[in-house]
């Protein structure tokens, strides 16, 4: 029987993998024609078994060869007897050709365990069972219901911490407003890229050693069913509205930042309703309650969809916030490491000016309470897919928006190590 | 109010010469504006509204690129005219269209901007003619009149063959939208709710369209009756019917397009 294994397995060897343990990759600048010349030569010598992987053509440009182990000593006694300049790029390539095994075995390995598709859109179930598995596969997330929505639906937040008790903390939200169905898929690939970056990641392991992060994916899920179901138009909440037929809040109208003043409606039938009074919508309460009572809540992220555009606050009136000068700044740096990745740009101010007067809004909120960090994106596009966004555009939307959340959040570890 | 700090007057006076909040200067005198601001790229899109309507063609749609330059002149007794330079989009392809030079002038009275618009092409005419052609006879050699429903899906999905349905959906809703527009309402194509084809003995086409437009700042879903005619080569004929808030139980507010737009004054 053991006979029978070490043949099967001399065999194995000798018909499957060539192995290039010793092999190295040399890469030589020729000076002139008659040094081509005889790198030419050489490629003619095939004792050599020489692997031109850019052969000599001119001088002007590299010529780069892999060299078996055996002949490495003689092609590099020949070169230097030429005076002929070499530089080495691979030491080994065996070495080069394992690491590169081990991460696509790991990447495998990471694709068989999540199943989940985040180039799609999903309905609030299987958003919900992904949550579960990120707090499942990580040990430092953790899943935490803070509240529940008018229609008894449990609102999920994902907590992303390594240690310490009540780290300083950044608040990161998506789909306020249901039918911007583009930030509830960003913020599913943002929290799976922060969860399997960290370790490897030397942005996101120092953001986490540092601080914590809390992501509500789904800010509006009684919305975002009643997209799913029966209008994809849909943008408020869906709670019931006393002397009216008409139903819903605009959630960010709802905040207590100028609530009831311009840019915000009191018709209970209109899109941008802002409620019977302040935090009327438990959505928004919970949130406003969960940040309070936690009291060390850095920055405040939202995101909405769709026009490019990065702001910070006022939206409730059109005087620019004290902290203009970094905020700004800040914006401007997040805006262009989005625009570095796909070319995207984002108009970058505060609210009023940018988009549109409009009271009581969450980062206008958090921002007049403490959180000097509150920034709201408006993802991809500018109107011509608008809140249909085809979804082989979500990936790209997430990674972009991805930088410029990253730049942000680098710059509030920076300021509250 | 928490967050507040006490300025001294002076200080508010530097803020407010500063930082001039878009009212227009005298009469006369032109007021360069950013070119990201929400009015010069607002007033932009109308101007692309206006020319997409007009070009009469699927194949010249275009979409708004970035806006170079924008001067902002109030024209006594006329109202607001905003001058503009700005670059544009294939709107199907997303591929650089050429830059326009537009001017538009928001009356003082009720009744749409008053545009003119000249672009630089970067398809030629018979590039576009041949485009136009060939969705023509897409539309013609159905076997049965065309009919859809949510165009693009839910998921901003458009089959390929509603695709000419679709362009002309645009470019017919370019005009609803370009005489809707005011210096603070914009509009934009939400999505094509339904469209049936009407089949005509002569060689124009013909649809019903119900269109959904999004209103900014309003945020509102504004629902359009859209019964459209089109020959390549031929002005687009468009008659519309809009009413307000697409969804259920927002109680009637239907009638013509100037009765929703006098409720907003809570807004703006």
């Amino acid at each position: 029987m053991k006979l029978i294994l070490i043949f099967g397995a001399l065999i194995g060897a000798s018909l499957c993998l060539e192995t290039f343990v010793g092999h190295q990759v040399l890469r030589i600048k020729t000076k002139n024609e008659e040094e081509v010349k005889q790198l030419q030569l050489l490629e003619s010598l095939e004792h050599l078994e020489l692997d031109f992987w850019i052969n000599p053509s001119a001088p002007a440009l590299p010529v780069d060869v892999r060299i078996p182990a055996a002949s490495v000593q003689s092609v590099k006694a020949f070169l230097e007897s030429q005076g002929i300049e070499y530089s080495i790029l691979i030491e080994d390539l065996q070495d080069i050709l394992d690491k590169e095994k081990q991460d696509m075995a790991e990447s495998a390995q990471r694709q068989r365990s999540s199943s989940f598709d985040f180039g799609a859109y999903h309905t609030l179930d299987d958003i919900n069972k992904e949550l579960d598995h990120l707090a499942s596969e990580y040990s430092f997330v953790e899943k935490i219901q803070i509240g529940e929505s008018y229609e008894k639906r449990p609102m999920y937040v994902l907590k992303f911490s390594t240690g310490g008790s009540n780290r300083p903390a950044i608040w990161l939200d998506a789909g306020i407003h249901s039918r911007e169905w583009v930030t509830q898929a960003s913020a599913l690939w943002i929290a799976n890229k922060i969860a399997s970056d960290y370790g490897t990641d030397d942005s996101i392991t120092s953001l986490l050693n540092k601080m914590d992060l809390f992501l509500l994916p789904v800010a509006n899920p009684d919305g975002f069913v009643y997209t799913h179901t029966s209008n994809r138009m849909w943008r408020k909440t869906r709670s019931r509205i006393p002397g009216s037929i008409c139903v819903g809040v605009d959630p960010n109208r709802n905040w207590d930042a100028g609530f009831g003043g311009p840019g915000a409606s009191k018709n209970p039938c209109s899109d941008s309703y802002h409620g019977p009074s302040a935090n009327s919508e438990v959505e928004v309460k919970s949130v406003v309650d969960f940040i309070k009572n936690h009291g060390n809540f850095k920055a405040f992220l939202t995101l909405h969809s769709y026009s490019q555009l990065l702001m910070y606050p006022y939206g409730y009136k059109c005087t620019r916030p004290d902290d203009y000068a970094e905020l700004e700044s800040l914006g401007r740096a997040a805006a262009s490491s989005i625009r570095s990745l796909y070319g995207t740009t984002f108009q970058v101010g505060t609210i009023c000016k940018t988009i549109y007067q409009a009271s009581g809004g969450s980062i206008d909120w958090s921002y007049d309470n403490g959180i000097k960090y509150s920034f709201a994106f408006e993802l991809r596009d500018t109107g011509r897919y608008g809140f249909l966004l085809p979804a082989n555009q979500i990936i790209p939307a997430a990674k972009e928006t991805w930088l410029g959340l990253k730049k942000i959040m680098e710059h509030v570890r920076d300021k509250s190590a | 109010m928490p967050g507040l700090r006490a300025s001294p007057p002076a200080f508010l006076l530097l803020l407010v010469l500063v930082f001039p909040r878009g009212s227009p200067a005298a009469p006369g005198a032109g007021q360069e504006l950013e070119p990201g601001s929400r009015s010069a790229v607002a007033a932009a899109r109308v101007a692309l509204h206006y020319g997409n309507f007009q070009a009469r063609s699927l194949g010249g749609l275009r979409a708004l690129g970035q806006v170079r330059k924008a001067t902002l002149k109030n024209i006594p007794e006329s109202g607001h005219k905003y001058y503009l330079q700005f670059s544009t989009e294939d709107y199907r392809t997303g591929e650089d269209a050429g830059n326009c030079l537009a001017t538009v002038l928001y009356p003082k009275k009720k009744s749409p901007p008053v545009v003119s618009i000249k672009c630089s092409h970067t398809k030629d005419k018979k590039e576009i003619q041949e485009e136009d052609n060939r969705f023509y006879q897409r539309i013609r050699h159905q076997s049965k009149p065309i009919t859809g429903n949510n165009i693009p899906d839910s998921y901003g999905n458009i089959e390929p063959a509603l695709e000419p349905v679709w362009a002309l959906a645009v470019a017919g809703s370019s005009s609803i939208m370009w005489e809707k527009s005011t210096e603070t309402l914009g509009y934009f194509l939400a999505q094509v709710k339904s469209v049936r084809q009407w089949v005509r003995k002569d060689d124009f086409t013909e649809f019903d369209y119900t269109v959904l437009l999004h209103e900014i700042p309003t945020q509102e879903i504004i629902s359009c009756h859209m019964r459209l005619t089109w020959l390549p080569g031929h002005p687009l004929k468009v008659k519309h019917f809009c009413a307000s808030n697409a969804d259920e139980g927002s109680g009637a507010e239907s009638g013509s397009a100037a009765g929703p737009s006098a409720e907003k004054g809570a807004k703006f």
